[in-house]
């Protein structure tokens, strides 16, 4: 491929040839895309194909335990009808906002920290230290929290240790800040190294000089640093924010009957054999989705700081 | 010939004598039940050319080796098998049993009915097995047919409800109620009423599994519905208003009973809606005492089979595959593990043998009988409306 530059370079009297253009064959044309066969099956097959599946089953009814297709809008109607189903579907933007901004305050400050302070040779151990919890098992960290939180794990020894209670306390587990406190932990490494990325490029002289011209710290980094690592900040959001948006494992595990999310009313409708309601409430969460990353679309632009 | 088949006969009969002295003899381990069963395996393939067992609906024989290598997929729960007895079958039968597990027979059954061919074998309760042949998903097969179906109480030989003309819809496995543990410790009245679990001491003190349909059907059982797995439409809204009293003493709806078990042995819950045999795995997990009560509404509980899935591709290794994966060796094991009883009444005879009986009794191993005394697990008439009333009453 040509660059602007070699372009500028070629001589004017150089011939092009003249007349129609050459017509290539289709087998040549559909060559040029034999590269994208792999991704289109992929994408297509395991995705589309699915997802229009998902489709006609949100629009379909079940009765007796068989999928009938009669084309209705009863399942998005019922959806909305029912009270229940609303709340837990803003019991559940309320969590997964909060579980983000805690993830977003533990992992700045130590992306931070490890961007700027730490010598470069400890940065890549302590980012292997980031990482080390994904590998193990998913479902083995959100477990290991029943250890931690439960009335005979760590955290009740230690008060009891220190003597701040005499017995086993159990408001720890199974409610809504126990399904936070795990998601801010299984999300914490995702921020931490989307904003590391970020962090590990900016130019601190920019931050220095704007301090060096009179701004206090809060202000550089408001002024400064926030908007240069926009992007990252984004990013971080929507890898913490949107998984957390269908989780029901961990709401199920560590949750109890008071921290149910809307993924876990989604499970018992499948596990009922209720496809057509399930596929109904799984799409309309999609949908949520894909109007905030719509939304988020615009965060991931970024203005160019020297204005030129 | 006669005298052939008499001699492999006393000669299978000679090892299964074998196999019960040494578990007169020893203490069971894993191990040693896998070998014997292995042997028991063994045992029945050497009679394959003297017995008749080849089905008359399409099962296949249910002695001898295969001779090919065959891999029946399973879909199943996961006190159905063990791995290294799915190894044990395999070395003997040629026949590699693939589990793939559910959750629930509604979620089993769809599967069943929307893959086809994908599964060989389905797992499914007490009043699911009559659905499954009904919609055609399941063939029937003559259970005399496997020599193994001679360990089984006659009880279990017989069920009504699984007969489909002489032939029998599902191999009978293992079966229990559906009760309440409580921990005496904190819980000083029996709680022998469905009622009683209302009361609001219990707040958040009562866990239980996330099966939206039986959860119902005990809603149903506690307010006085006739048929608890088809309630008419004021039936399941007197279930819904008890489920909603019931709702603030839920400490958890678990995905799996072992965390129901847990919830009790680490004393964050006082009372489980459970299967039973829960008392033995609380006190193995290192908990407290807890202790069974059955409400006077009654109860519901499930009797479990195996089936053959009528688009199986595989239908002659079934027989096969379920003769040697149902020796009483196995599922006296199986009981070891999970603490609930089987039909199997030779595997109950080894566990008394063992030292085992006073557990097996105390868990009605003896009392098949039981089994017809509780609400059986079925279809529901509108699971539709079971799962939207149990969603509206566990979500936020």
């Amino acid at each position: 491929m040509a660059s602007p530059s070699s372009e500028a370079t070629q001589p004017a009297d150089v011939a092009l040839p003249l007349g129609r253009p050459e017509r290539r064959s289709w087998t040549a044309r559909v060559g040029d895309y034999v590269g994208f066969a792999p991704a289109i099956v992929l994408f297509g097959l395991f995705f589309l194909v699915p997802l229009g599946l998902i489709v006609c089953y949100s629009f379909w009814q079940t009765v007796d335990y068989n999928v009938v297709h009669n084309w209705t809008v009863d399942n998005y109607r019922y959806f909305f009808s029912v009270p229940t189903y609303v709340r837990t579907v803003w019991a559940t933007i309320w969590v997964s906002v909060v579980a983000t901004l805690l993830t977003l305050a533990v992992a700045f400050p130590f992306a931070y920290w490890l961007a700027r302070y730490v010598p470069r040779r400890y940065q890549k151990i302590l980012l292997v230290l980031v990482i080390l919890p994904f590998w193990t098992s998913y479902l083995l960290r959100v477990y290991s929290w029943l250890n931690i939180l439960g009335p005979e794990g760590a955290m009740n020894r230690f008060l009891q240790w220190t003597g701040v209670t005499d017995q086993p306390v159990s408001f720890f587990l199974y409610d809504r800040p126990a399904v936070i406190l795990v998601l801010v932990y299984l999300y914490f490494p995702f921020a931490a190294l989307t904003l590391y990325a970020s962090l590990e490029r900016f130019d601190w002289n920019q931050f220095r000089a704007a301090m060096d011209l009179g701004a206090t710290p809060a202000t550089a980094v408001r002024r400064i640093l926030l908007p240069q690592i926009r992007p990252g900040l984004t990013t971080a959001v929507i890898f913490v924010f949107i998984p957390i948006l269908g989780e029901y494992l961990t709401p199920q595990l560590v949750g109890g009957a008071r921290g149910v999310m809307i993924g876990n009313l989604i499970v018992n409708f499948f596990q009922g054999a209720q496809y057509t309601r399930g596929a109904a409430a799984a799409l309309l969460i999609a949908a949520l989705i894909v109007l905030l990353l719509t939304l988020f679309r615009r965060s991931l632009e970024v203005e160019d700081p020297y204005g030129t | 010939m006669w005298c052939y088949w008499r001699g492999q006969k006393e000669r299978r009969q000679t090892q299964l004598t074998s196999i019960d002295e040494r578990l007169f003899a020893e203490r069971m381990s894993r191990g040693r039940v896998l070998r014997l069963g292995a042997l028991g395996a063994v045992g029945y393939i050497a009679s394959a050319c003297g017995g008749s067992s080849s089905s008359s609906s399409g099962s296949g024989s249910a002695t001898g080796k295969s001779d090919h290598p065959v891999t029946l997929n399973w879909l199943t729960w996961s006190d159905h098998y063990a791995n290294d007895q799915l190894a044990a079958v395999k070395g003997k039968t040629n026949e590699q049993g693939r589990p793939q597990l559910f959750s629930d027979n509604a979620d089993a059954y769809l599967k069943i009915k929307q893959t086809g061919s994908q599964f060989d074998i389905v797992s499914g309760d007490a009043l699911w097995v009559p659905k499954y042949h009904k919609d055609g998903l399941t063939e029937s097969f003559d259970l005399s047919s496997l020599p193994v179906s001679s360990q089984l109480y006659s009880i279990a030989r017989d069920f009504s409800f699984w007969k489909d003309g002489s032939n029998y819809m599902g191999y009978p496995f293992s079966w229990s109620t559906v009760q309440i543990y409580y921990n005496p410790k904190f819980v000083k009245t029996v709680p022998d009423s469905w009622h009683a679990l209302l009361d609001k001491k219990y707040a958040g003190k009562i866990s239980l599994e996330n099966i939206p349909t039986d959860m119902m059907a005990i809603a149903g059982r506690a307010t006085g519905a006739k048929e608890p797995y088809s309630m008419t439409t004021a039936e399941i809204a007197d279930a819904k208003a008890w489920l909603k009293q019931f709702k603030p003493n839920v400490l958890k709806l678990a995905s799996q009973n072992n965390e129901v078990v847990r919830a009790l042995a680490d004393g964050s819950a006082w009372i489980g809606i459970t299967n039973l045999g829960t008392d033995d795995r609380v006190k193995d997990a290192g908990g407290p005492v807890v202790k069974p009560a059955y409400p006077k509404e009654g109860t519901i509980g499930f009797i479990d089979s195996e089936q053959m899935v009528n688009a199986s591709k595989n239908k002659d290794a079934f027989a096969r595959f379920v003769n040697a994966m149902e020796q009483a060796p196995y599922i006296a094991q199986n009981f070891i593990t999970n603490g609930r009883p089987l039909f199997n009444e030779k595997s109950y005879k080894m566990l008394v043998d063992q030292g085992h009986g006073d557990r097996a009794q105390r868990l009605l191993y003896n009392q098949p009988q039981k089994a017809l005394e509780m609400t059986l697990k079925g279809p529901s008439g509108n699971e539709q409306a079971y799962t939207d009333a149990f969603n509206e009453v566990f979500g936020a």
